[in-house]
């Protein structure tokens, strides 16, 4: 046994990383038709009924009216806060034909371009970017 | 008996198969990528695998939120690349072994590894792409695969640890197949990424290659690292890295490095390839293909 005996200690520490969202298990639940209304676009059928009326779509879905909203405005770092994954919100990617990189930079504060000059520059730093707390 | 002969290390960028499937592979851009990978594609080539233990993690494809396995081994017959979002990659379906498969699975839980039993699903790019990477665009993939997918989306995932143990208990299990078979174990996902928030892009070369050196030789401190560690230092996706210890557990006590590569970017992560050979006094040497069966027989 090399793991944390205390779930909350464990959880805790995630809060603590800049500018990230940890999927756990309560974003997990908070988010769990968006997710799962994310995978119904796996087929073309539904991507294409998806495409044909958004909005109509989406209130085939329990989401909730914040869900909803970030949905249509593919706000996707309110998607995260909102209980999204990035591994379902992918399949809104690819029905937008967005590739990943290109939807992951518009969760940063870079557009496309520069964010695709920073990872061909070798990427973002870890540099100040490990801890909140300790600024390090 | 089966025998592991070797272990595979490799990042499985879903981006990697669209610059197969397109014939992108010699460009600019990914031409260093692939590069990287020509000599392991002529060592498999002699090495000839009759089966691969493919750890991987499935990237909301055959498993949504419905069901969350931690563990889960392919015991099935054949499996079709999944519909990620952009229709089906065309790459050979994929072929299981169902005997060693259900061997694994049955020893595994007897080992106190409660695994999860799939017969029927379909895989993403975690699989088809390290296929691709290895063996190039066959007409049918030079070897059968036994995917191990593990659920490093929802958290928590296994620890470290716990993953490196499985390894060991896998190479149990392989050890006690009597037919002779030579197994690889493939661990792949990482290395650095972040996919999600503003702090996407996150990319850390020293950690990654700390993390590289780790895996050869008798050393076994990675099985230590914790969860936020992984986070912290190499982006919430790099998280995945977790994967390549099942692989290196299955190795044994020591490892010899046959081959490394390591390249920045490829989209939004960081590339890293090792492979390696057990080290255990066994002198492994499959070039030329029929010394499973020799060393079997001693």
């Amino acid at each position: 046994m090399t793991g944390p005996r205390d779930i909350h200690a464990y959880l805790a520490e995630f809060e603590d990383i800049p500018g990230t969202r940890v999927f756990t298990a309560k974003r997990a639940r908070q988010g769990y038709h968006l997710n799962q209304f994310a995978m119904s676009l796996m087929t073309d059928e539904n991507r294409q009924r998806f495409r044909a009326d958004e909005s109509a779509y989406l209130d085939e879905w329990k989401l909730t009216p914040e869900q909803k909203d970030a949905l249509l405005k593919r706000d996707y770092n309110r998607l995260l806060d909102l209980g999204g994954n990035v591994y379902f919100l992918a399949k809104v990617f690819s029905t937008d034909g967005q590739s990943f990189a290109q939807a992951v930079s518009t969760m940063t504060d870079m557009n496309f371009e520069d964010y695709t000059k920073m990872m061909v520059a070798g990427g973002r730093s870890p540099e100040g970017q490990r801890s909140i707390k300790e600024g390090r | 008996m089966a025998i592991i002969t070797a272990g595979v290390a490799s990042s499985h960028v879903p981006l990697l198969g669209v610059a197969s499937d397109f014939g992108k592979d010699a460009d600019d851009y990914f031409g260093p990528i692939f590069a990287g990978y020509e000599w392991t594609r002529e060592w498999e080539k002699a090495e000839k695998p009759d089966v691969v233990i493919l750890v991987y993690n499935d990237h909301a494809s055959a498993f949504d939120m419905r069901i969350i396995p931690t563990f889960a081994i392919g015991c099935g017959e054949r499996y079709k690349p999944a519909d990620e979002g952009w229709g089906p990659r065309q790459v050979p379906d994929v072929e299981g072994h169902p005997d060693l498969a259900w061997h694994i699975a049955q020893s595994l839980i007897l080992d106190e590894f409660d695994m999860t039993i799939i017969n029927e699903m379909d895989v993403d790019h975690g699989l088809t792409v390290p296929l691709t990477m290895m063996f190039g665009k066959p007409e049918a993939w030079p070897t059968k695969v036994i995917p191990l997918a593990v659920n490093v989306v929802t958290y928590p995932p296994p620890s470290g640890n716990r993953c490196w143990a499985l390894g060991e208990a896998i190479a149990r299990a392989v050890a006690s197949f009597e037919e002779d078979l030579n197994v690889q174990v493939w661990g792949t996902g990482g290395m650095s990424h972040q996919l999600q928030g503003p702090r996407a892009g996150l990319i850390n070369r020293e950690w990654d290659n700390m993390f590289l050196d780790g895996l050869i030789g008798e050393g076994d401190h990675l099985r230590r690292i914790p969860h936020i560690e992984y986070l912290r230092e190499t982006g919430s996706e790099g998280i995945e890295m977790v994967m390549w210890l099942i692989m290196r557990g299955a190795m044994g006590k020591r490892t010899r490095a046959l081959h490394r590569h390591y390249h920045v970017p490829c989209s939004n992560t960081a590339i890293g390839h090792l492979v390696l050979r057990p080290d255990n006094g066994e002198g492994l040497d499959m070039t030329g293909s029929d010394t499973v069966h020799a060393i079997a027989a001693e």
